[in-house]
């Protein structure tokens, strides 16, 4: 008896041991603390397994990332290889912008953040396998932001194809963004180059810098790195005169040979580069050779980089919040026209949209970053002028696949029916009003010179306006770049329409549909409530004004006068 | 002492049966995502004499899947100049299978690749040439870019590390670092004209052919042997699971046929 037992605790040590022993060769390094916070804080997005497949995952995009390929977005490492350790706690840390991958630095210690950096490495074998530490991106011999720097970075965004994705002036909307796909298959958009505050590894030189020369592996964005650099080998000027002479229809023989030469010169260079991949030997000379050709890559790429962050302006712009209202400007005369440059005098306020998820079908993973707005008006009217970036031009020719509704872009303007008395009283619901009616301004792709009024009690329930007023509307779409301008009469006849006096506080929300993103009905991005103002008139007017009510009150007291004087005579 | 004995022998059994179940576990989760060449552990290059050869023809059955035209979003001047097919299935007279990969599984002794051999995937009108290239570990491919716009060369190895290059307009040739091991097939992709697609496969021995347009092969200079014939198309499948067995005589010739269907 005794015997038999002491068989079974020996069998269960052995089931156990061998289960340990399994344990410890799947996860060597990893400690169990790394674990906990994984599975409490990472799990239920980058799955178990760490295969990207938490329970979140499905209604996000960008996915979470798939820790089983090691392939990682974010690295100051040259093209093809791993991380640093560093890298990881730094994106852990600060999270990235633009997806749903969230900053740790507020709710994890900097201890379980290297713990849980050292778990995230034992999905991906290739962490193992790398004895040398991963080889990094020199950031040694930056050349400072000038003018003349983004000049040539310009010149070389085009000669090196950023173009193609991110567009002539860098939104994103280059002609390959519709179809790009990520390695996992997922459609993925170019970063919008002017707005840094989305870019995942953050918008300084440097960074952009690190992103275009390692790539962002699992990305499309190819790594631009030495040998595939345009003209490998060849210094500015050669380089300059060997495009001069491809873009010649025809080469003379002495041109021939002279672009021969420099091709050969190129093609040697690049063997170099590629021996030295390979871990192949070099000789002294040849690693000059490469040095060399590496330091003018170098230089370009600080020039490039200059190029990428002249593009955005220094930081996201503020919300129109607190005393940020959108307060529209007096002007005598003339409203300015859609393309009158006044409107450069009048700084644009900023309303940032989010996806609407609060209810079915919705937009989980938006598109659109914020629409800029600026407003005139005059005694009679008033005009507004909307800018927002999208990256597709998309006018109801694609067709949901679920709705069967044709997708397009379009842009919805929101006030209440009546404006409520005093900042204390309710305003509609911002989901497009309930109980109390919301009117709106609806504007399509598809009909880019027209806008339908619309009156609503809720999202779903919004109907035309029986009488449509006279609203004037132009727009454009260019190089990733809505712009939309409306102008209405101050009042009209008809009850369902908003009224405007000068000096009165409005709520204004804004709603916005991309049709490539799959926008339709309910699932688009908005704003909540946000305030708009006619600006009481200035100083000019003012005076007008009093004088204007010196003298009337001053006929009054002689009406007055004159009344009272005729009553007295009466009586007498 | 016989109980003693009874005990251990339990224990192993159940190390045993933990272990196997683990191992099967293992190999499951590594199956099943896509199907792969398989490569002989080692292999030795050295001088064949008077080897045999394997030749045949593959051949498709079933309804004939229609012949996608691609749709070209971009660049049309130069992508759009003729039409163009999707490739993923390209069935000739006669139902012959084109861009079959057809090798020996387990040779492990044989001929040296064929140093002098160009290596190259052509990137012309917007579209590459050939479909499935093999290219010998460790030997650079060269992407040519006959076309005048900008092409980026994506390789999604996942053993070998990823490439993902830009060709601008003016790069006509691109040479690649070889690579380290055998892997394959992968995809190759330009993201910039998102249709373009083809697949390399990197290989540690040289007795790999692929299909023509007629659907034929042939593998020469086998040393005298029996082997493991295999295939992989890229839409039908491998052949992983049963191979075809060859056996080669010395200056012989044997000939096999495949029929391979929709997967
Ligand atoms: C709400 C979901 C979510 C949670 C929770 C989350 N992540 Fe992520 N994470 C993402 C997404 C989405 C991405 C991919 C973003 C992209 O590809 O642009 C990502 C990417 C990453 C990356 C890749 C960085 C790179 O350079 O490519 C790392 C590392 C990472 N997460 C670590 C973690 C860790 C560690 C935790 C837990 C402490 C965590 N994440 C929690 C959503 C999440
Ligand atoms: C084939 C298309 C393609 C080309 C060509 C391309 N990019 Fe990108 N780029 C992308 C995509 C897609 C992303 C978004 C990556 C992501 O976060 O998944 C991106 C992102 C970026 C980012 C943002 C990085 C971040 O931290 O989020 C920068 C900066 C950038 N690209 C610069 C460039 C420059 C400079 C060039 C030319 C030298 C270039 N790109 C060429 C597709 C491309």
């Amino acid at each position: 008896m005794r015997i038999r037992t002491i068989a079974l605790l020996f069998l269960l040590f052995g089931i156990l041991a061998v289960f340990s022993l399994a344990y410890a060769q799947n996860a060597p390094e990893a400690s169990e603390r790394g674990k906990e916070v994984y599975e409490n804080s990472c799990a239920h997005c980058h799955g178990v397994e760490g295969r990207g497949d938490g329970s979140a995952a499905e209604n996000l995009l960008p996915k979470p990332r798939d820790f089983t390929r090691g392939l990682y977005k974010i690295r100051s490492t040259e093209a093809g290889q791993l991380p640093t350790d560093q890298d990881l706690f730094d994106i852990i840390t600060e999270g990235m912008p633009g997806s749903s991958m969230p900053e740790w630095e507020t709710a994890l210690s900097t201890n379980d953040r290297w713990e849980v950096v050292a778990y995230i490495k034992t999905f991906y074998d290739g962490f193992k396998e790398n004895e040398n530490p991963p080889k990094q991106i020199t950031l040694e011999g930056k050349i400072s932001y000038s003018p003349e720097s983004v000049d040539i970075g310009k010149e070389l965004y085009v000669e090196l194809g950023c173009v193609e994705c991110h567009g002539n002036v860098g939104r994103g909307d280059g002609t390959s963004a519709p179809t790009l796909t990520d390695s996992w298959g997922f459609q993925t958009w170019p970063a919008n180059l002017t707005q840094g505050w989305t870019f995942r590894g953050g918008p300084d030189t440097e960074d952009i810098f690190k992103r275009f020369i390692g790539g962002i592996a699992g990305s499309p964005m190819p790594a631009f790195e030495g040998d595939s650099f345009l003209n490998f080998g060849l210094t500015s000027e050669e380089s300059k005169r060997l495009i001069e002479l491809e873009n010649k229809d025809e080469m003379t023989e002495a041109e021939e040979e002279e672009s021969g030469k420099f091709y050969e010169k190129m093609d040697a260079a690049v063997d170099i580069a590629l021996t030295i991949k390979e871990g192949g030997e070099v000789s002294a000379a040849e690693i000059q050779t490469y040095n060399d050709a590496m330091k003018i890559v170098y230089e370009k790429s600080w020039h490039l980089a200059n190029y990428v962050k002249s593009l955005m302006p220094e930081k996201q712009p503020e919300p129109a919040i607190g005393n940020n209202v959108l307060r529209s400007q007096y002007v005598q005369g003339e409203l300015p026209d859609f393309d009158d440059p006044t409107w450069e005098t009048f700084k644009a306020r900023y309303f940032p949209l989010v996806g609407q998820v609060v209810i079915e079908p919705r937009q989980f993973n938006p598109t659109i970053d914020g629409v800029h707005v600026k407003s005139f008006y005059n005694d009679t009217e008033v005009a507004f002028l909307f800018v927002w970036d999208d990256r597709t031009h998309t006018t109801a020719d694609e067709t949901d696949e679920t709705t069967g509704k044709p997708l397009e872009d379009a842009l919805a303007v929101q006030f209440p029916v009546k404006v409520p008395q005093g900042p204390t009283a309710p305003k509609p619901y911002f989901l497009w009003g309930g109980r109390l009616p919301v009117y709106l301004w609806h504007w399509k792709a598809s009909m880019p010179e027209q806008v339908t009024e619309l009156t609503a009690k809720g999202i779903n329930n919004a109907e035309a306006q029986e009488v449509q007023g006279e609203l004037e509307v132009k727009s454009d779409y260019t190089d990733g770049q809505y712009k939309l301008w409306v102008k209405r009469a101050l009042k009209t006849e008809d009850k369902k329409d908003l009224q405007l006096d000068t000096g009165v506080f409005v709520p204004i929300a804004f709603s916005a549909w991309d049709g490539s993103n799959g926008d339709v009905d309910t699932k688009l991005t908005m704003t909540s409530w946000y305030t708009f103002v006619l600006e009481p008139v200035p100083s000019s007017r003012r005076f007008i004004y009093p004088p204007l009510i010196a003298l009337l009150s001053i006929g009054l007291l002689f009406g007055l006068r004159a009344f009272v004087q005729r009553r007295n005579t009466e009586e007498v | 002492m016989k109980t003693y004995l009874l005990a251990s022998l339990t224990l192993l059994l159940a190390c045993c049966y933990v272990g196997i179940v683990g191992i099967t576990f293992a190999a499951d989760s590594d199956a099943g995502e896509m199907e792969m060449l398989i490569f002989p552990e080692n292999y030795k290059p050295m001088p064949v004499s008077n080897g045999g050869t394997i030749s045949g023809v593959v051949k498709f059955e079933g309804d004939k899947p229609e012949m996608k035209v691609l749709e070209i979003t971009k660049d049309p001047k130069v992508c759009g100049a003729t039409e163009k097919y999707d490739e993923s299935v390209v069935i000739g007279e006669d139902n012959a299978l084109k861009n079959t990969i057809v090798y020996l599984i387990d040779i492990t002794e044989g001929k040296d690749f064929d140093k002098e051999a160009k290596l190259e995937i052509d990137q012309k009108e917007c579209k590459f040439t050939p479909h499935v290239q093999i290219v010998p570990v460790g030997q650079r491919l060269t992407m040519l870019n006959n076309d005048r716009v900008n092409h980026n060369v994506h390789i999604f190895s996942i053993i070998n590390t990823p490439v993902n290059k830009q060709q601008t307009k003016t790069r006509k040739k691109m040479p690649l670092a070889g690579v380290k091991k055998a892997e394959g097939p992968v995809a190759v992709k330009c993201d910039i004209h998102g249709w373009m697609s083809a697949w390399i496969a990197y290989v540690p021995h040289p007795y790999f052919a692929v299909t023509n347009e007629k659907g034929e092969f042939t593998l020469e200079d086998v040393p005298a042997g029996k082997y493991k014939l295999g295939y992989w198309h890229e839409t039908c499948g491998t052949n992983n699971e049963s191979p075809a067995e060859v056996t080669v005589e010395a200056g012989g010739t044997v000939t096999q046929e495949f029929t391979l269907k929709l997967k």
